[in-house]
């Protein structure tokens, strides 16, 4: 028994090894915000991987796709319930992060004798004049990191600096359009996409030319279509969340 | 959880019970047999919650004055849907409020106007709006039409025992624009309500409210013989035209306020079209009073 602690330390590692392992090949998400609101952008193959919240929330997440489905509907079901009881006005990330998701995922994950979720997860919450857009992102682990300016999620987290650092770089101080916002999120995904197909062979080196950036763009577009939902305080309504047709997302990238 | 973006199962898991179960079924049902009209559609005790200028209704020995009463219409024009309602809540022969709001957006091609107790019609657009956000937040798609109508239609039923005692009854009109119709055509639709939920479709136009009965044959007889049939009317002949209905059931119907030009208060006027939900300004329709009366 007395090698107990140290069995639970061993297995929470294997545990962790096993995640990322899975979640390296996922494909990125970038969140990013423009002169209106915010984005969030990926690169899909089939299924829906950026959803509507509520009025002023969104996410997007890498894992196993039931895992994304449960806590989806977990934090949908959670804020809907909140906005009915009290007030739309009510439900905001903050709460839905810190008191409903990062629990859950800390929890699962510690359970070493029950299934962890593989899942990373990014939240968007927009501004209303009063409150600054936030973004959160939740690691499979229960961790939570807030961003004002931009956040990504990738495979891991060297992926995710490397999409970090370029997006600082091309980052402008001056607000951007919605199409500026989308070009700069599908290189910035393109990144973190030629790394998580990189790391396989060389781990250490993180540099992505131009070159590699278009070629990636162009490969994966065979296959898969850019998926943008967007977070945007102009729309009418309380709703402020929309994706985007394919046909916008062309226009848009073209510009 | 899975509750198949059904709002009112997810409600209930979550220990917030909204609806109506815990008032006095038993005594409900009793007055439904006791009560009913073997032959009429609708039981006694619903049709005296529904004459809509009754003084204060006597539960359990207590009276309690509940605002009420209402004239609500909504009809097919050249681009959509006109809906309208009057801003008076009345309370026995009392006028308790001259701003009430009875033509309520769902979201974003739906709107319910209301006739009856606001408390329960407010709560019934309120369940009804999360509803279908809910639908489409977890099944990610829209609610379709008939699933609206149906949400719609449990509503009203599950405030039957309300309603039965006098207390609660809503008869609403919903109305809405098929997103997906073509811009070519009118995707405009207008459904009306009884009080067990039943609902059916008006082609051209449908009324509510305890000032209905003065205009409902006014409505037929602009559109079989008017000028400009309904659905021919532009939205400001449209505009027009509803306001001055609304102007004639309030000078029958004590229950319905008409434009108050001291304290400018309008009625509220929405359209719905392919574009969405628009409000009209009190301007425009200052604009078409002008040209009304």
């Amino acid at each position: 028994m007395r090698d107990l602690p140290y069995r639970w330390i061993e297995a929470i590692q294997d545990r962790r090894d096993y995640i990322e392992d899975q979640l390296r090949l996922g494909s990125p998400v970038v969140g990013l915000p423009y002169e209106k609101g915010s984005l969030l952008l990926t690169v899909t193959k089939s299924a829906q991987k950026i959803f509507e919240v509520h009025d002023r929330i969104a996410l997007s997440a890498i894992g196993h796709p039931a895992d994304i489905e449960r806590l989806r509907m977990l934090v949908t079901d959670t804020a809907s319930v909140q906005a009915f009881q009290s007030a739309t006005e009510d439900v905001n990330l903050h709460r839905l992060t810190h008191y409903v998701l990062a629990h859950t995922f800390k929890q699962a994950f510690e359970a070493i004798v029950g299934e962890a979720y593989i899942i990373k997860m990014l939240l968007v919450e927009i501004g209303n004049g009063d409150t600054k857009t936030q973004f959160t992102h939740i690691n499979y682990d229960g961790n939570v990191n807030v961003h004002h300016e931009a956040a990504v999620i990738g495979g891991t987290s060297e992926i995710e600096n490397a999409m970090q650092d370029y997006l600082t770089n091309e980052q402008s101080d001056t607000e951007i359009d919605l199409a500026t916002a989308i070009q700069l999120a599908l290189k910035t995904w393109a990144v973190g996409r030629e790394l998580s197909q990189r790391f396989e062979e060389a781990e250490d080196n993180t540099d992505v030319t131009d070159e590699q950036i278009d070629e990636i763009i162009k490969s994966e577009l065979d296959e898969g279509e850019i998926e943008v939902g967007i977070l945007d305080n102009s729309l009418s309504g309380d709703t402020k969340f929309r994706i985007l047709s394919q046909d916008e997302i062309q226009d848009l990238t073209n510009k | 959880m899975n509750h198949k973006g059904d709002f009112l199962s997810l409600l209930r898991h979550a220990d917030t019970l909204i609806d109506d179960t815990k008032v006095d079924r038993e005594m409900s049902e009793a007055n439904l047999t006791t009560e009913r009209d073997l032959f009429g559609a609708t039981p006694k005790p619903i049709r005296d919650a529904l004459r809509l200028t009754s003084k204060g209704k006597t539960i359990n020995g207590t009276t309690l004055e509940i605002p009420e009463a209402t004239t609500v219409v909504a009809m097919r024009y050249q681009n959509g849907i006109i809906i309208a309602g009057d801003r008076r809540a009345t309370a026995g022969t009392a006028v308790v409020h001259d701003r009430a709001e009875k033509v309520l957006p769902i979201d974003s091609h739906s709107v319910l106007a209301i006739s009856g107790a606001p408390a329960t019609a407010y709560e019934i657009a309120r369940v009804l709006k999360h509803s279908f956000q809910y639908f489409r937040r977890s099944q990610l798609q829209e609610l379709s039409v008939e699933g609206k109508l149906r949400t719609l239609s449990r509503l009203i039923r599950d405030n039957l025992p309300l309603a039965m005692q006098g207390i609660g009854a809503v008869i609403p009109i919903f109305a809405l624009y098929l997103p997906q119709a073509d811009e070519s055509e009118n995707g405009g639709k207008i459904y009306f309500y009884d009080a067990l939920g039943a609902h059916f479709e008006n082609v051209d136009f449908a009324t509510t409210g305890s000032g209905s009965i003065w205009i409902r044959g006014v409505l037929r007889y602009l559109d079989r013989w008017g000028d400009t049939r309904l659905e021919d009317m532009d939205q400001r002949m449209a505009t027009i035209t509803i306001l001055r209905l609304l102007d004639t059931a309030s000078e029958y119907d004590a229950a319905t306020s008409g434009y108050n030009a001291k304290a400018e208060i309008f009625p509220t006027v929405k359209t719905i079209t392919h574009q969405g939900i628009d409000t009209l300004s009190g301007d425009f329709l200052k604009d078409c009073y002008v040209e009304a009366t």
